[in-house]
């Protein structure tokens, strides 16, 4: 089980979905996650993806083995993408194979929507006047309850430079 | 005693203009809500980014009432947005 998470280099979706494997299993479901050339309202160059790799690597394996024992499938694959990437890369592929369709799209909609919320990486986008911005996301304290009240959760922490 | 090193990732590295800071703690600092408060002392253009950061210690997330990590190395990972 150790099959990269993270990859520095253009990823390729073929090799993910095990074709020649999981006889049992009658239906693949398949998210790719690409880059777009706009992001509220601004026009998007290109973008950096940047990890804490040791905990991102950690917390992908995580949704992969949660996700199929949660959904009873046999096969969940995540490949996120990091370093320089332009307009139409692939940023992440999730590959999910089940016996059936409804829990193949069920499990790679929540793997996907898992990794977004919880693995340390970072989504910085360039724009056309040669400035960038860090994407506003999600954060992964799990001790923030005890100190800071709801609101801390909302800040924006983009800026722009 | 030994400095307790922060690693700073995304934002916190343009705030900041670097990817570590490294604080000379005294005998008074137990927890690693002790070193984030120093390290806020010390470099006032982060303090405001630090509530929401989580903390790493290796590959494991720590708590702010945790005592510091023996190799005195801290993450802070700011908000995350991958996919």
């Amino acid at each position: 089980m150790n099959r990269i998470v993270l990859s520095h280099e253009p990823v390729a979706v073929e090799p993910l979905l095990e074709l020649d494997a999981h006889p049992e299993c009658g239906g693949l479901a398949l998210f790719v996650g690409t880059v777009r050339d706009h992001h509220e309202g601004r026009s998007v160059r290109h973008l950096k993806y940047t990890a804490h790799e040791p905990l991102a690597t950690k917390v992908i394996r995580e949704v992969e083995r949660t996700t199929r024992e949660r959904y009873g499938v046999p096969y969940v694959r995540i490949v996120h993408r990091l370093g320089d990437l332009s307009i139409g890369d692939i940023a992440i592929v999730c590959v999910v194979r089940a016996p059936h369709r409804a829990e193949a799209f069920e499990a790679c909609r929540h793997a996907v929507d898992a990794v977004k919320h919880g693995a340390p990486i970072w989504k910085e986008e360039f724009y056309a006047d040669g400035s960038s911005v860090f994407v506003e996301g999600c954060c992964i304290r799990d001790d923030l309850d005890e100190h800071a009240t709801a609101s801390h959760r909302h800040h924006s922490h983009a800026s722009h430079g | 005693m030994k400095p307790i090193v922060f690693e700073l990732f995304a934002n916190l590295e343009r705030l900041a203009g670097t990817k570590e800071c490294r604080i000379d703690a005294d005998g008074g600092v137990a927890t690693i809500g002790d070193a984030l408060g120093l390290l806020a002392q010390a470099h006032p253009e982060l303090a405001g980014s630090l509530e929401r950061c989580a903390c790493v210690s290796g590959d494991t997330i720590v708590r702010r009432a945790d005592p510091v990590p023996a190799d005195g190395r801290i993450a802070l990972l700011p908000p995350v947005a991958g996919g």
